[in-house]
């Protein structure tokens, strides 16, 4: 089991408390828990039935490849049912509050974690996956934040000896600072695509002007064209939040998250 | 230069979930959901992403260009004139895909022949994993599903009119799209009163007959850009003088079109050989339409024309006819018609259906005979079955359920389909690949349509077309004229439809009809139509010159 999509869905299922059955260099293959089985195997009318009868039900069990000629779910980019893992797994973590897990004593660090994308839309469209963290004591900005707390380990609950300390910034401060930071660092990206963008739209604007002057549109017409065009071509940014968090750091994690990076 | 859209609703949501802690994540779940959202990473302006999520779809390169180019250089409205059978449907699929991908279509709202509704649904759902749904009721949910697929007439009824116009939809398909060369239809009107950002217009006859079609077909996708209807209309009548004029237009048209030929495609290994079957009447026959052609001034010449054309076909579908025209006429006039009924009755079987399943025996292997009449289709499976031949109509008006039916039993179980022009688009039928056009149509265009059936991407063996028509009478004129010298000029310069646009005063089919209609004798309309056709060459030599 090799490619990314292999790897994603093992995760997703570790982390959803299914049970590998097999897995083989081609397959793998997992038990569902109800739970799962309800979230991503679309039979509503079968838990509804199971649960009013009072009954267990029977979750199904589900089988993936990467090998097309071998029976089971075929993973590749584009694999419908890993889309709904993916919409699922989204759905299942859009929100945390979080505490290192440590044996030290003392303090810990309060965190605002904001993981995004920049939609970047105009004549053509593309974005940029990104994760920033803001200190909710001293208000510095780190970015790549997702990648510095991958190895750390954390908990609902706040471990024992340590306590939270109370955000100086308050969450919906914190949270226009993220947006305001936002808007700087766009600034600071090329701007080429919306120029041609914006040039693009002048002209055709222009042209359904020159159009509807000329009296062969209905005013209605032209409105509502208009409006398309803006839609199409108007260059703007979208921020798009995938998901975010307090996240509350021991004293020498927050020291160590601080020193690399800015 | 741009402005920034920050995300409004989070903040409130992390608040929420901050009161109320069950709806909070542990810190394996918020890390898989981070990893989870990179499958919407978009991480470059160019290319197709939609490649990589369709690995069972193998795509020609000429599909993938078209892709691109519309995306990226048209900006998402575009017209797809791709010849018959060189997968519109496919480009038109990897399109809508890709722009859901990049996250621009959300709402989106295919319009397409009813016949072909299904299809489309099954289509987008095996090869490109998008549900769509067709809402049917009288009050539909238009507003529920994402990706919806229904017809126009569908569309514009009351009920769902309304709702359908209130929605701003990121993007429309129109299948077909040539039913809406006419800016006058309620049809036209309704398309462009629908809310866009893009839009797709698929056509394999962009420009069936004038150029004013095309003209209709832009305004919807980018009003104005060729100017107003009158202004280009003047420019287009003067084009003898002014053919820069229209050399302008086409070049403006490349812009918003994409139109691949089979020859560009490298999809011509299969061959074409079609044969022009010339058929003689019978004594009684002849005499019998000769009957008719004397009737001519009596009735208006329209009228003659009809029946003149299917008594060609077949006695059945010409006694159909005349049985309503009798119906309304004056006793005395009546009289005389029904003696010509009567004298119908007793003619033998049609040398069409005869000569029909001779080659079949002869040839043997799967057939598909298209004929314009319902009553010619009745009576030709009545025919075949008679000679121990196993056969299954077939016309674009069966649902869904049935037209998959009779195409299954085509391929399985029965040797010859018998289709009507109605069966004529949408209906792919590789596995066969002869066809008998048992009568002709007027526009030469609409034959292509046919032959795209079996003629198409798929098909391994070399296609064998019989085009039926008989001597002495309308039909020896169609094949005469528009068949044979018409066949001669597209081997010549291959792109017969670009010539045929250009044909000043009306279209192909007006003309014809015109030329007929207008004729006292024989004669006259062969001149008449000999005319038309060196216009036509006179056109090929020119352009044949200019390249």
């Amino acid at each position: 089991m090799s490619n990314h999509h292999f790897h994603f869905v093992k995760h997703f299922f570790a982390t959803n408390g299914c049970t590998v059955l097999k897995e083989s260099p081609s397959q793998l293959q997992v038990q569902l828990t109800n739970d799962m089985d309800e979230q991503i195997m679309n039979r509503p009318f079968y838990w509804h039935y199971m649960k009013k009868m009072n009954r267990e039900g029977d979750p199904m069990q589900l089988t993936f490849t990467e090998d097309r000629s071998v029976d089971g779910i075929y993973l590749h980019a584009g694999t419908p049912k890993l889309h709904t893992l993916y919409r699922t797994a989204m759905k299942n973590g859009k929100t945390a509050r979080l505490y290192e897990a440590t044996s030290s004593k003392g303090a810990l660090t309060p965190w605002l974690v904001i993981n995004f994308f920049l939609h970047f839309r105009g004549k053509q469209t593309k974005n940029e996956h990104m994760s920033l963290g803001l200190n909710l004591v001293n208000g510095a900005f780190v970015h790549h934040m997702m990648d510095r707390l991958e190895n750390f380990s954390f908990e609902q609950k706040v471990s024992d000896y340590t306590f939270p300390m109370t955000p100086i910034i308050q969450l919906s401060s914190a949270y226009k600072r993220i947006e305001g930071y936002v808007e700087q660092y766009a600034g600071t990206l090329n701007h080429d695509w919306a120029r041609e963008s914006h040039e693009q739209w002048q002209q055709e604007q222009d042209l359904l002007e020159s159009f509807y002057s000329s009296g062969d549109l209905s005013e209605d017409y032209y409105k509502n064209e208009k409006e398309q065009l803006s839609k199409r071509y108007v260059p703007r940014i979208e921020m798009d939040v995938i998901n975010g968090g307090l996240f509350y750091l021991s004293q020498n994690s927050n020291q160590g998250i601080l020193q690399s990076g800015s | 230069m741009f402005e920034i859209h920050p995300d409004k609703t989070f903040f409130h949501e992390l608040q929420e979930s901050l009161n109320q802690a069950e709806h909070l994540a542990d810190w394996e779940s918020f890390k898989l959901s981070f990893a989870a959202s990179k499958f919407k990473s978009i991480p470059q302006f160019d290319g197709l992403l939609s490649l990589e999520h369709l690995p069972h779809v193998d795509f020609l390169e000429h599909q993938i260009e078209a892709a691109q180019k519309v995306i990226h250089e048209m900006n998402g409205r575009a017209i797809l004139a791709d010849e018959v059978g060189l997968g519109k449907t496919l480009e038109a699929g990897l399109i809508l895909k890709e722009l859901m991908i990049r996250g621009a279509a959300k709402k989106v709202l295919i319009l397409t022949p009813a016949s072909l509704v299904n299809q489309w649904i099954q289509e987008l759902n095996e090869k490109f994993y998008i549900q769509a749904a067709s809402p049917r009721k009288k009050q539909a949910a238009w507003q529920d599903w994402d990706i919806t697929v229904t017809s126009i007439d569908m569309a514009k009824r009351q009920g769902h009119r309304e709702e359908i116009l209130s929605i701003p939809y990121d993007l429309i398909i129109i299948d077909e799209a040539h039913k809406l060369k006419n800016h006058q239809t309620k049809n036209y009107q309704f398309v462009q009163s629908l809310q866009k950002t893009y839009c797709l217009l698929l056509t394999a006859t962009p420009i069936q007959n004038k150029l004013s079609d095309l003209f209709n077909l832009v305004s919807i996708l980018k009003p104005g850009y060729l100017g107003n209807l009158t202004d280009f209309k003047k420019k287009y009548r003067n084009n003898k003088d002014d053919s820069k004029g229209v050399e302008h237009i086409h070049s403006l048209v490349s812009q918003l079109m994409i139109r691949n030929r089979r020859r560009d495609t490298g999809l011509n290994e299969s061959k074409r050989k079609v044969v022009n079957e010339r058929l003689s009447f019978t004594e009684e026959e002849q005499s019998w339409y000769n009957q008719l052609t004397s009737l001519k001034g009596e009735q208006n010449s329209f009228t003659w024309l009809t029946l003149a054309k299917e008594f060609c076909s077949s006695r059945e579908a010409c006694f159909m006819s005349l049985k309503e025209m009798v119906k309304k006429m004056d006793k005395e006039k009546a009289e005389h018609f029904i003696g010509l009924i009567e004298q119908l009755e007793q003619l033998p079987h049609h040398v069409k259906a005869k000569r029909m399943v001779e080659l079949i025996e002869q040839e043997g292997g799967k057939f598909i005979v298209f004929t314009e009449y319902r009553a010619t289709q009745f009576y030709l499976q009545w025919f075949l079955q008679q000679h121990g031949i196993s056969s299954v109509p077939f016309s674009g008006k069966f649902n869904k359920s049935k037209r998959d039916w009779m195409k299954q039993l085509f391929r399985d179980k029965a040797q010859v389909l018998i289709a009507t022009e109605a069966g004529g688009e949408g209906i792919n039928l590789q596995f066969c690949h002869q066809m008998i056009n048992y009568d002709l149509p007027w526009n030469p265009m609409r034959l292509e349509q046919r032959i795209g059936r079996i003629h198409r991407f798929g098909q391994d063996q070399d296609v064998k077309i019989y085009n039926f028509g008989i001597q002495n009478t309308i039909e020896d004129h169609i094949m005469n004229l528009l068949y044979e010298k018409i066949e001669m000029f597209r081997n010549a310069v291959g792109d017969l439809d670009l010539i045929l646009e250009k044909l000043p005063g009306g279209s192909f089919d007006e003309h014809i009809k015109t030329i007929v209609r207008e004729s006292e004798s024989e004669g006259e309309v062969d001149i008449k139509l000999n005319n038309l056709v060196s216009y036509v060459e006179y056109s090929v030599n020119e352009r044949r010159e200019s390249s």
